[in-house]
């Protein structure tokens, strides 16, 4: 009994001692320890687009910035601005669309910087198709086009079918936001599935298909050239911590250089990073370097947003009524986090 | 059997006799009695979804949740009464899979229960490809049916039958393997030939387990047309619906489709539920209710009167 007793108050003193240490010890430790920052991506699972974070954090960017990053991934591609709204992550991985219907709606997001440069959304068929700009009408008329159902695509196949000269009513399109467009495609569900180059090319050459996948670029088909992806965070978030913000996008910049420079080392370094992805070091490199030329602008530039991307992609959202009314361009984006 | 047809002819005449002694005040304590039940089985269940609905515009409103995150309870009625030009279509697209794929799995469950009942080799053969079945993820089994089948309602309405054959199956195999040895026993004494035992014996017995299953069926079987629709859909659906409403971040109109989706899988539960208290009237009276034997209380009520 008298041990125990002993034993008990033992313990209390120890206890005590170490908070009154945590306590003493608080403010310096803190001030060394890395900001911590919650990164939300745009797809339930990861893939090779992640590249410039995962090569941030392997050489080391991430921490230079004094940032501890940790990424986490969405139920469904609609819940990331959510996940940003309700501040269950910091930054995020957004389409521009889904950026337009969110400020529509008067989710309080903001732009920070460009993911990808410029439009390479497409429209792609089976090899030895006939598909061009010129023959959009009798090549599409009656037939069955995939789509995911995201906002992106539901953007832009109006686009197109208008360019076709088509209605909605002229061709079937097929939602399926669970199934793979392309395996539909090859089995002969669909007559034409619709992707971006970087995620449909290497998902062919990985089928063992003989052939080339016929591919028509949205922005030859009508759709405007505008770009896909962007990093973006919720206003408040922007004014409350700002420097991370910045810190942040001078750590990614740093790494997607570096990453476009060594694609093949930074698919490596993603595959490693991901073992348990559901893709392959084939299709991981292949997407990455199909990915790099759009990273940047006619001038070389990484991240750097445009008024006129902006002004362009509202206008074309509030023409096909996904969104209600146009608002200025600096209610989506801001570059005055850029590095 | 002839037990229950026994008693049914005999028992007129007492029920008469104490009625008839009760008098008014009897059948006024009776009605009042039915009210409460009515008040019991309908009011209680109708306030506690009203509390249910309560309790989400309290949390909305009371912890400022923007509508793009969760609607009010209005927000999403609204949202279903202002699209619903688009939206009826598309529910009675919804129900019809559900009644294709559930009179197809239910049928294919009371056969496959029969048949594994009566050949012991078949049912060590399927039983266990049966429960391997139940263990496939149904999203897994949609892709490849959408691939060999297209996109088509055929998928959904096979991805239905899939999930409500299963508990049919099992429990009418649990009904007949416990059908009481006795009454086949008798039957047997009787010279009843099989097919007369399991039309009069073994089926009767079977009727609760069999609706047990149906009713577990019934709750799962609009889940699956919406699964089935949201991987197989040619062109629109309720799922689709959802999902494009998900994508465009119209919460309201997300939440408004789930409570109709909701609505059609409750409904299609209490049908089932109405055709088994039809079905079973033996599980709420010890006799059952005949229109010639209600007359024959009343004739036997007016002569006692007279006398």
């Amino acid at each position: 009994m008298r041990f125990n007793r002993l034993g008990a108050l033992a313990a209390a003193g120890s206890l005590l001692a170490t908070s009154v240490v945590a306590l003493a010890a608080g403010p310096s430790a803190s001030a060394a320890s890395p900001t911590k920052i919650t990164f939300a991506y745009d797809f339930p699972g990861p893939d090779f687009e992640l590249t410039p974070l995962v090569v941030a954090q392997d050489q080391g960017f991430f921490k230079a910035a004094g940032l501890q990053v940790s990424v986490v991934f969405p139920p469904n591609t609609s819940t990331t601005t959510k996940m940003l709204a309700t501040g269950s992550a910091g930054i995020g991985f957004l389409t521009t669309t889904d950026m337009g219907v969110a400020v529509d709606v008067g989710v309080p997001v903001l732009s920070v910087a460009n993911y990808s440069m410029r439009n390479n959304w497409a429209l792609f068929a089976k090899p030895g198709t006939k598909l061009t700009a010129a023959n959009l009408k009798s090549a599409l008329k009656g037939k069955k086009i995939f789509s995911y159902g995201d906002t992106w695509t539901e953007a832009m196949l109006p686009f197109v079918l208008k360019k076709a000269g088509l209605s909605t009513s002229q061709v079937k399109i097929i939602t399926d936001p669970t199934g793979n467009d392309l395996t539909d495609l090859l089995a002969g569900k669909v007559d034409f599935s619709t992707s971006t180059t970087n995620y449909e090319i290497p998902g062919f050459q990985g089928s063992g298909q003989k052939g080339q996948l016929t591919q028509l670029l949205g922005t030859a088909a009508g759709a405007p050239d505008i770009p896909i992806w962007v990093y973006a965070v919720t206003k408040s978030y922007a004014n409350a911590h700002g420097a991370n913000v910045k810190a942040f996008l001078t750590a990614v910049k740093k790494a997607t250089a570096w990453a476009a420079k060594n694609p093949t080392k930074a698919a490596a370094e993603f595959t490693k990073a991901y073992p348990k992805s559901g893709y392959t070091p084939a299709y991981n490199q292949a997407g990455w370097k199909l990915t790099i030329p759009f990273l940047t602008n006619t001038h070389g530039q990484y991240f750097t947003q445009t008024s006129a991307q902006w002004s362009t992609l509202s206008k074309a959202l509030k023409s096909i009524k996904l969104i209600s009314k146009v608002q200025s361009p600096s209610t989506y984006f801001t570059n005055k986090f850029l590095p | 059997m002839s037990g229950a047809r026994d008693s049914g002819v005999a028992r007129p005449v007492k029920s008469f006799t104490y009625r008839s002694v009760a008098g008014p005040g009897r059948e006024t304590s009776r009605r009042s009695g039915k009210w409460r039940a009515v008040a019991r089985n309908v009011g209680i269940p109708i306030l506690s979804m009203a509390l249910l609905v309560l309790t989400w515009e309290w949390i909305v409103v009371g912890f400022h949740i923007a509508p793009y995150i969760a609607p009010r309870p209005m927000q999403a009625y609204e949202a279903v009464r202002s699209d619903w030009v688009t939206l009826w279509p598309l529910v009675l697209a919804t129900i019809r899979e559900t009644i294709y794929g559930y009179s197809s799995g239910a049928l294919l469950g009371v056969f496959l229960g029969v048949v594994m009942a009566k050949v012991q080799f078949l049912q060590r053969m399927v039983y266990p490809v049966l429960v391997l079945s139940q263990a496939v993820p149904i999203i897994a089994l949609a892709a490849p049916l959408v691939l060999i089948l297209g996109f088509s309602v055929v998928p959904i309405v096979i991805i239905v039958a899939w999930i409500v054959f299963f508990p049919v199956t099992v429990n009418v195999l649990d009904g007949l393997s416990h059908v009481d040895q006795d009454l086949l026993n008798l039957a047997r004494v009787y010279g009843a030939s099989r097919w007369r035992t399991f039309v009069q014996i073994e089926i009767p017995a079977t009727t609760t387990p069999l609706f047990s299953g149906l009713k577990i069926g019934a709750t799962y079987a609009v889940t699956g047309a919406i699964i089935g629709e949201l991987v197989a859909s040619n062109g629109s659906s309720l799922a689709l619906y959802q999902e494009h409403a998900n994508s465009n971040l119209n919460t309201p109109a997300v939440y408004g489709t789930t409570i109709l989706m909701t609505i059609i899988g409750i409904s299609w539960f209490l049908l089932v539920v109405g055709a088994e208290v039809l079905a079973t009237p033996w599980q709420r009276r010890s006799v059952a209710r005949r229109p010639w034997r209600r007359r024959r209380e009343a004739a036997l009520t007016t002569a006692q009167v007279e006398n």
